[in-house]
């Protein structure tokens, strides 16, 4: 059953190609991508609310916490995040308000920006989070299962986004150990999974084209269509991309017809707390993935001294346990 | 007085960089929950580094490295060279009790060869919980790396199941640690992992069947 030197040798080429495999992403990218067109958003500005957040907050108003009052505090903290008595708040992303338009002003020129959940095709948020209660879709999607978030909020930690949003009060955390774990449920676009499934478009989407027809300002479909009616559109309108390289791609596309440089520094200055860096590296595939070839070449490799040193051994006649 | 070999060099390695890696990887595995920014952790000093998720989880793989290569190396290397005596036996549950009962005063210690009854009931259970560690975490390693696509459920399932698990491995860790300080007779094989030698006389006295053994 032992290999020979020549088996041996020809193993190892084999695992070192194995993980020497491009570095470059490799994320699955999922079947449906969004385009958001900054040169078409106006905010619906006539609207008391944006058509797309107004459709988002009625399609998943069900899906909407309702947390046990008292909210007891994350101990030996003194806080606990609570939105419950903000519910009508639109102006940014909270556990009730999943998309919101970012306004921004650029030489004095207005800017709208939807904001939601971006669909990373490598996400940090499912990768990282603990309990397995993120999960990716076939579409391309992230979705929270929140009959098992904790609501640690490690997946809002990892977002270069900061998009995941945290009621206290609700799920999981409160049957356990309340007082000492976990601190609610996070919440975000889940791009209307359930829609999607089923060949519709999400909620936001639908709005949208509602309103504007063929000029919607947003657009859902496949994602190579997605992708290749975007990149066309930048080259013949001169347009800027943003989130097809960012965070290693991902499944929403914005175009502008400024750089995203300029938005990034309007809304750095603004402060928001939801930010829209432009040099977003993927840290799974930059910082983790390397080591995690490392594990797996190291674990080959000392399979493989195990086998050789026990066959030395064998041969040698050493000295043995029991 | 005369000693007696018990573990070789390599033994010793492969324990204590199982044992070492492994406490790295129970802290920095809590700390891939986040509980030290809610527990003041990362305002000790020094310890501002186990708030960002990604160096946790660097530090977190650097360990996993070391962990698995002994790992793999220990079970190949003794499995292919026969050294089976840490496999439980027929009767190690009930001789472990015994042996428990014994060091509080109730009833004999039964003769132990190599290794006590207790100690292979340990093997086991440590060797499982690790083994499925190693596995679900290296079905994360190769999701994160995009060699195999899991169902979502599926990497759900192996998540929650590498999770449950470090918590098992956790309790297993306070375990053992609990039977060395504990129970001063166990401190002989603290002894004898740290120096790879153990006395004669506590060879005769508790592990007579191994003594009997190598006298013949």
């Amino acid at each position: 059953m032992f290999l020979s030197r020549r088996q041996f040798l020809g193993f190892s080429a084999l695992t070192g190609a194995g993980l020497l495999m491009p570095k470059e992403s490799m994320a699955i990218a999922g079947k449906f991508a969004t385009i958001i067109d900054l040169t078409r958003c106006d905010g619906c500005k006539d609207e008391l609310t944006a058509k797309c957040v107004s459709a988002c907050r009625e399609y998943n108003k069900d899906r909407y916490p309702e947390p046990v009052k008292p909210i007891q505090t994350y101990w030996p903290r003194k806080n606990y995040e609570d939105w419950s008595e903000k519910r009508g708040k639109i102006d940014t992303l909270t556990p009730y308000n999943w998309i919101f338009i970012q306004k921004v002003s650029i030489n004095e020129e207005d800017f709208h920006i939807p904001r939601r959940c971006m669909h990373c095709d490598n996400p940090p948020c499912v990768r990282g989070c603990p309990f397995g209660a993120l999960t990716k879709q076939p579409e391309g999607n992230s979705v929270i299962n929140d009959s098992l978030c904790f609501g640690g909020a490690k997946c809002r930690d990892v977002c270069p986004w900061s998009i995941p949003q945290r009621q206290a009060g609700v799920g999981l955390y409160l049957k356990l150990m309340p007082k000492y774990a976990g601190g609610g449920v996070m919440y975000k676009c889940d791009l209307c999974k359930n829609r999607i499934r089923v060949g519709k478009e999400p909620a936001c989407v639908s709005a949208c084209k509602g309103r504007l027809g063929d000029n919607s300002a947003m657009l859902f479909g496949e994602r190579m269509t997605i992708y290749s009616m975007a990149s066309k559109r930048s080259k013949e309108e001169g347009l800027y991309i943003y989130g097809d390289k960012q965070n290693g791609g991902t499944s929403t596309l914005y175009l502008s017809k400024i750089p995203f440089e300029s938005i990034e520094k309007a809304i750095t200055e603004k402060k928001d707390r939801i930010p829209m860096s432009v040099n977003i590296e993927s840290k799974i595939e930059k910082d983790i993935n390397p080591l995690g070839k490392l594990v797996l070449g190291s674990s080959i490799l000392s399979i493989v001294g195990g086998i050789a040193y026990a066959m030395n051994r064998n041969k040698g006649g050493n000295d043995k346990d029991e | 007085m005369n000693k007696i070999r018990r573990n070789t060099a390599v033994e010793m390695i492969e324990h204590w960089s199982i044992a070492l890696s492994g406490i790295v990887l129970i802290f920095t595995g809590l700390g891939c929950l986040p509980l030290y920014k809610r527990y003041f952790i990362t305002e000790l000093p020094g310890f501002a580094w186990t708030g960002n998720f990604f160096t946790v989880t660097q530090v977190h793989y650097i360990s996993a490295i070391i962990f698995c290569s002994a790992v793999f190396f220990h079970i190949f290397n003794h499995g292919l060279s026969k050294e089976w005596g840490l496999i439980p036996k027929k009767g190690d549950l009930k001789n472990s009790v015994k042996l428990i009962l014994a060091t509080f005063g109730i009833g004999h210690e039964p003769p132990s060869d190599k290794y006590l009854p207790e100690q292979r009931v340990a093997y086991f259970g440590i060797g499982l919980i690790v083994l499925v560690l190693i596995f679900s975490g290296i079905i994360k390693v190769l999701k994160n790396l995009e060699l195999v696509v899991l169902s979502p459920i599926a990497e759900a399932v192996n998540t929650l199941i590498h999770t449950i698990f470090g918590a098992f491995f956790l309790l297993a860790f306070l375990v053992h640690i609990s039977f060395i300080l504990l129970f001063k007779d166990n401190r002989h094989l603290l002894k004898g992992m740290l120096t790879g030698w153990v006395s004669e006389d506590y060879v005769k006295r508790r592990h007579s069947l191994w003594y009997e053994k190598m006298k013949k």
